[in-house]
């Protein structure tokens, strides 16, 4: 319960912080916004004066920041996210739509980066300083130090231009999914991986995990029975840090391939200065980091009964 | 027949022997204590006769237990033998279980996968083992749930549910306290009274005493004395022997009361509580120069708590400390159980120290002199930390106390990762101390007898009722 009051609590000044940060941001863009806003209405070969002054007059950008803020907030109170200023769509509608889209290429992306990083971290940490760790450091060092961009370009370089066997961009069938998908997940398990091992050497060097072998368990059996259950809590609390790593990845994953979802719209609307589109979507994004966060912390609590004290 | 015979055992890291052969013969229903300081290699020959030891150290040797013919040098032997011929007991009970699982669970696996009884079978055996140890309705609890004590007997019950005859215990009453210790060692002896074998290793005496049967002595890595466990101890005939055994607190000549000097501190009518249980109420005494006030009780009865109110670190819910004019915060200072966890990994001690010494404004010359009064060599001042003996340290960590001009000194337990030997020496140093600096010391220890011999007054705490445990006769008397 406890768990819950803290996480509302936290949950409602991210609103407001994020609200207020991308309001001031977006404010603080060089440039008219006005002419942004035209150009993404109506195509930037059709801006002129005429249009954008059409455009301020309309949305009344000319008017003082706090009480625009503060209506914002008001209606936010109401449920109300406001319409997006490029296609008069209401912000919930359009979030609605693309976040579908993300949650599909995050969610395969992490269940692809624990089938492939938790594991070979757990076998790296059984026996450190083992030939596996070794060989697995050079590689999520090398692996995290490419930025996510240059993955992506890098798998559509081999994938699809060399040998061709993926497309390089689309959505709608399963195959879309692998490329955008695996450039996001090899990032995520060279971090996943480090994290399994660091938690299985540790784990593996506690007396209880002697103890459970000297009892008369198998290596085996001793994984099983107190090993996983023991990584799984640092694991599932990292996991959902890694959220913040996910969605820098996301914008950028979708920008590169194409993808119809959050990431994408999020750097539309910046462009054209779509206000109500910019802090609908950080404000998802940043409460939905809130959630995830407080789910992982019920799961790991009832994992670990320590940690509900 | 012996249950388990060893012979010629050694331990070696990398070409340098660190166990010399030692022999040893374990027969039914006569214990075995291997008796040492910390690095005697007690504890090596220990894992060489079950197979557990480090990978960088190699093991030879023979090893019959049963039918079985096992060569030391090759530890994969052992491990089909673990939980089913040996069982290993763990040095801290608390950490020996899996902190995730319920204690019973813990117990059901080994009797289910183990001993192979089914599930159904192996749950009714673990709920049965767990009554008989005096633990009906602990089986649900985690062991973060249980006391040291509970804990304790829920590794023995899982150390033993796969069948072995044979329990070695390496130091198993490490940071229990008197009563707790003998708890442990009248357990020890009740499994043995079943017919098994039982071989434990500790630098505890009294637990020695306790537990009886055959001796071994080591020191350094080789056998100083062996014999009967009672003629050992009571007539020793090595001159190490004679030391570890006058090193005992049992055997201690009791200090000379200190003539009463200055008060320093008067406490009325203190009472604390943590987390809501009332840990001590209506506690007065004195703090007088050069004088020792021991504390004693058993774990979790507020003896660190006491010393808090005492610092000033946390208030008293309830009563008056009053202390003498002019006297500023840091003269009242703390000496820690750990000395290692006391001082910052990193730096050499000489800089440690000096830092203490410029901070409060002490010339540098005072660690010079304090140094030999400690019985402190020069040189220690270059190293770090991780490079000097645990008696060292401690006395490192009392010369730091002594560059604050320190009134008060509260050692909570600041010899009980000590070794019997430099145990004496660190008690004796802060008894001179209180003596040569004029401040008064409040001692905290678990063991009745060492504060006994150094305090002028004892103050002794009584259980809190939240850790009240099962009564050690109750649980040996299920067991036989």
């Amino acid at each position: 319960m406890n768990t819950l009051m803290t996480r509302a609590i936290q949950a409602l000044m991210v609103a407001v912080l994020i609200g207020a940060a991308t309001f001031a941001m977006m404010r603080a863009l060089p440039g008219d916004a006005a002419y942004r806003i035209a150009a993404g209405r109506y195509g930037y070969d059709n801006v002129d004066t005429a249009a954008a002054d059409a455009v301020r007059d309309e949305l009344g950008l000319g008017g003082p920041a706090l009480p625009a803020f503060l209506g914002w907030l008001g209606d936010l109170l109401r449920l109300d996210f406001g319409t997006s200023l490029v296609t008069g769509q209401p912000v919930i509608e359009e979030i609605g739509h693309q976040l579908g889209a993300s949650m599909a290429l995050a969610g395969v992306a992490v269940l692809l980066s624990l089938i492939l990083g938790p594991p070979l971290g757990i076998l790296a940490g059984l026996r450190p300083g083992g030939v596996l760790d070794r060989v697995l450091l050079v590689v999520s060092t090398g692996l995290k130090a490419v930025p996510q961009f240059l993955m992506a370009l890098i798998l559509i370089l081999i994938l699809s231009v060399q040998f061709r066997l993926l497309p390089a961009a689309g959505h709608g069938e399963a195959r879309h999914f692998i490329l955008p998908a695996l450039a996001l997940a090899l990032g995520l398990a060279a971090v996943n991986a480090r994290i399994a091992r660091d938690a299985m050497a540790r784990i593996g060097a506690m007396p209880f995990y002697s103890f459970a072998q000297w009892m008369g368990l198998s290596p085996r059996q001793t994984l099983w029975r107190h090993g996983l259950r023991n990584v799984s809590v640092p694991l599932l609390t990292y996991l959902g840090l890694q959220f913040v790593t996910l969605v820098e990845g996301v914008v950028v994953v979708e920008a590169v391939f194409g993808w119809p979802g959050i990431g994408h719209a999020l750097v539309h609307a910046i462009f054209s200065r779509d206000v109500p589109m910019v802090q609908g979507t950080a404000l998802c994004l940043g409460l939905s980091f809130v959630l995830i966060n407080t789910l992982i912390d019920l799961v790991t609590q009832r994992i670990d009964p320590r940690r509900a004290a | 027949m012996s249950l388990l015979k060893a012979e010629d055992i050694t331990v070696s890291q990398g070409g340098t022997p660190i166990l010399h052969p030692v022999s040893l013969h374990l027969e039914p229903g006569e214990p075995l204590v291997i008796l040492g300081e910390t690095g005697s290699g007690k504890s090596l020959l220990a894992q060489a006769i079950m197979g557990t030891l480090p990978r960088d150290l190699t093991a030879r040797g023979r090893v019959a237990l049963g039918d079985h013919l096992l060569d030391a040098a090759r530890p994969g032997g052992f491990r089909p033998l673990w939980g089913r011929q040996i069982a290993v007991l763990p040095q801290e009970p608390w950490l020996s279980l899996d902190p995730l699982m319920r204690a019973e669970r813990q117990v059901t696996e080994a009797h289910h996968l183990v001993r192979g009884l089914g599930a159904a079978e192996a749950q009714a055996q673990a709920a049965s083992d767990l009554n008989h140890l005096g633990l009906t309705g602990a089986g649900q609890r985690y062991p973060h749930e249980l006391s040291g004590g509970m804990a304790q007997r829920v590794a023995i019950a899982a150390a033993r549910a796969g069948g072995a005859r044979i329990v070695i215990a390496d130091e198993p009453t490490k940071g229990l306290d008197a009563a707790r210790r003998d708890e442990v060692a009248d357990l020890l002896l009740a499994e043995l009274a079943r017919g098994g074998g039982l071989l434990v290793i500790t630098h505890d005496l009294a637990l020695a005493r306790r537990i009886g049967g055959q001796m071994i002595v080591l020191r350094e890595g080789r056998v100083v004395e062996a014999g009967a466990t009672a003629s050992v101890m009571s007539a020793p005939t090595q001159a190490y022997t004679r030391d570890l055994i006058a090193a005992d607190p049992e055997n201690w000549a009791p200090r000379k009361p200190a003539a009463a000097g200055l008060p320093i501190l008067t406490a009325t009518g203190l009472a604390a509580e943590r987390g809501g249980t009332r840990l001590f109420s209506d506690l007065s005494f004195d703090l007088t120069e050069g004088r020792i006030l021991g504390i004693t009780g058993p774990s979790g009865c507020g003896k660190s708590t006491l010393g808090d109110v005492v610092l000033g670190l946390t208030g008293a819910s309830a009563g008056r400390v009053e202390k003498a004019a002019g006297l500023t915060a840091t003269a009242f200072q703390k000496l820690y159980q750990d000395p290692v966890a006391a001082f910052p990994r990193h730096q050499t001690l000489g800089r440690t120290l000096a830092d203490v010494a410029r901070r409060h404004g002490q010339p540098e010359t005072r660690i010079d002199t304090l140094m030999p009064r400690l019985g402190l060599a020069p040189a220690l001042l270059t190293r770090r930390p991780g490079a000097v003996s645990g008696g060292e340290l401690q006395r490192l960590a009392l010369l730091r106390l002594l560059l604050v001009r320190p009134k008060v000194i509260f050692a909570d337990e600041p010899t009980s990762r000590l070794d019997p030997i430099t145990q004496k020496q660190v008690i004796d140093l802060l008894c001179e101390t209180a003596t040569a600096e004029g401040c008064a010391i409040m001692l905290v220890s678990h063991d009745p007898a060492l504060v006994a011999r150094t305090a002028d007054h004892v103050l002794s705490l009584g259980p809190a009722a939240a850790n009240a445990d099962v009564t050690a006769p109750r649980v040996v008397g299920a067991l036989q």
